[in-house]
């Protein structure tokens, strides 16, 4: 934690967090603070657990040791629809089934706050339209989710994290496979969002360039535990990235290199 | 595949209503011996009490079946949404299988006929259990293990049965194999206030589950962020199925295609909110069975078809016409 930052108060805290899927541990006693307001971004290399963190907030995974806390209090002390209410979850990719319209999607963010999870009242309505003509995608709306494009269907997951009315939310790699034009509406959506409602975002992405240019901080993960954390200046170092990734790192340029020899391609005799 | 608006939601519930009581007419009216429908409301004399005879006997027939249906349709659609698969079935995942095991092995052990629907509810209730108990790994229900296990479950439940079937006597195993290919014909209203609080329970609690069902049908992961407690939600909507086909099948015997069929069918009507699919799949479900049920008698008249050749024999062509339509 750096009190210099300034601003919020601790939103999130990691402590000796351990969590995994099975005998694979992902988690490996993770340390990590988050402020209210900020922008924090996830980096590390495939596998290093960077997801498997997000999916603990959202109590998708419970800890096997250590604690999240959230405003100070264990997370897993409190009950899970209090905490659905205060955290929204986007995830990477979704594999739809069954059809679905893309509002009843939207709907489903209204979930935590209705009786028996059953959210479609006349005001739930009017908020998940509300939030899908925000993220532009209210001509989406009777439209079959699982027949939507990457880019629209994480700005309709934006839309439901922003029906939800979640002041964290957890983006997995919110991105990846989007192309150049999708990215840059996505990345403003959030970003025009995050400016009005000033709510806490923790992001998990491989693209360093973006987490330096959107994160107050960084928290750069290996093996399941901090490797740095701080702001994207001070954690962005080329020791601290070629720790992180076993790669060079070239800030001024933005390129990576590989350390030591280039693996042999098969015709390379 | 579109969507149905709100306006075209209540059409579906007059159409499905209509349905059932045609469904149900149809069951009253045909069989062994034709019913006049004029004897039996403007008639007098012999003619008139036959029909009523006729009517008091087969009603409860009627009745049964339209449970039975319920009860397999509603299993069927909450395993789909439970497995996020649509073509889940409770006969898959080794109910059935345990139930008519649990059956024939009290038939074996010289206990009543009465009692054989007891065990076959405690044979799927048992099944499901050890099913459940094998998928579970770390602490968590998984879904596939849950179906790969069902398919171990079903195949270790024939070998029981054709234990079963060896060593007994042969009119016992004549007995066990018409019961095991599905009938109807002991239908009695005793037999019906058997069935219906365990139908009635689990449909309520299905009810109650739908909402949470819907979060769970998009994803696991998605549910649980939405503040589910999903294994909990898995558990109880697993055993409300089990006890659902568990109880169709001790008072009916094995008959397929009605779980996976019709919510199918329901699903391509209503979407897959299962605040609807859920009921429409029940109304479904009843109507299938009673009008397939009437066909069982009326097909070979006056000798009586088992009633899962008849939905297997419909079910199986239409099924194959719906996978065949999704792209």
């Amino acid at each position: 934690m750096s009190p210099e930052e300034g601003g919020g108060a601790l939103r999130l805290e990691a402590r000796g967090l351990r969590a995994g899927y099975g005998r694979t541990e992902a988690l490996r006693g993770l340390d990590a603070s988050i402020l209210a307001g900020e922008i924090a971004a996830v980096l590390g290399e495939n596998g290093s657990g960077k997801s498997t963190f997000l999916k603990v907030v959202a109590r998708i995974l419970p800890a096997s040791a250590g604690e999240v806390r959230l405003d100070g209090e264990p997370l897993s002390s409190l009950p899970r629809r209090q905490t659905a209410r205060r955290i929204a979850y986007v995830p990477q990719s979704l594999d739809l089934v069954f059809p679905i319209r893309a509002l009843d999607l939207v709907l489903q963010g209204r979930a935590p706050h209705a009786r028996g999870f059953a959210a479609d009242g006349p005001g739930d309505r009017a908020r998940a339209v509300a939030a899908m003509q925000a993220c532009d995608v209210a001509d989406l709306a009777m439209r079959d989710a699982s027949a939507l494009s990457g880019g629209e269907t994480r700005r309709v997951f934006l839309a439901r994290a922003l029906a939800q009315e979640a002041e964290i939310w957890l983006l997995d790699e919110p991105t990846s496979g989007l192309d150049p034009r999708h990215r840059v509406e996505f990345l403003e959506v959030l970003a025009r969002s995050h400016r009005e409602r000033r709510f806490t975002v923790v992001l998990v992405t491989h693209e360093i360039d973006l987490a330096a240019e959107l994160a107050d901080r960084i928290l750069l993960i290996r093996h399941g535990r901090a490797l740095a954390e701080g702001a994207p200046n001070r954690v962005l170092t080329e020791e601290n990235l070629k720790r992180a990734f076993d790669v060079r790192f070239d800030l001024a340029s933005g390129r990576f290199s590989v350390i030591g020899p280039t693996p042999k391609l098969p015709y390379e005799a | 595949m579109s969507l149905p608006g709100t306006d075209a939601r209540r059409y579906v519930w007059i159409a499905g209503g209509l349905l059932l009581a045609a469904a149900g007419l149809f069951g009253l009216a045909v069989g062994g011996v034709r019913l006049s429908w004029s004897d039996l409301f403007s008639g007098e004399g012999t003619p008139a009490e036959t029909a009523r005879l006729i009517v008091s006997l087969r009603a409860p027939r009627v009745t049964l079946a339209a449970l039975v249906g319920a009860a397999l349709a509603l299993s069927g659609a909450a395993m789909q949404a439970l497995l996020k698969n649509p073509l889940a079935d409770p006969f898959l995942l080794g109910t059935s299988g345990g139930a008519a095991a649990g059956a024939a092995l009290a038939a074996l052990g010289g206990v009543s006929p009465l009692a054989s629907p007891v065990a076959a509810f405690l044979g799927a209730i048992a099944s499901s259990f050890g099913v459940a108990t094998l998928a579970r790994r770390g602490g968590r229900l998984d879904l596939q293990r849950l179906l790969l296990y069902g398919l171990i479950a079903n195949a270790f439940f024939s070998a029981v049965l054709l234990g079963v079937f060896s060593v007994a006597s042969s009119t016992a195993a004549r007995t066990m194999l018409f019961w095991m290919m599905g009938s109807l014909a002991d239908a009695t209203f005793g037999r019906v206030a058997a069935l219906f609080p365990y139908a009635a329970l689990g449909a309520a609690i299905l009810g109650l589950y739908a909402a949470r069902l819907n979060l769970i049908a998009v994803g696991e992961e998605n549910a649980a962020a939405l503040g589910v407690d999903t294994e909990r939600a898995k558990r109880v909507v697993f055993l409300a199925a089990s006890m659902l086909t568990g109880a169709a099948v001790a008072f009916a015997g094995i008959i397929g295609f009605v779980g996976l069929l019709v919510p199918h069918a329901a699903r391509a009507v209503v979407g897959n909110d299962q605040r609807r699919l859920l009921p429409l799949s029940a109304v479904g479900g009843a109507a299938l069975l009673v009008t397939a049920d009437a066909l069982s008698r009326v097909a070979f008249a006056p000798a009586e078809l088992p009633i899962g050749a008849v939905t297997a024999a419909v079910g199986a062509p239409l099924f194959a016409w719906m996978l065949l339509r999704e792209p």
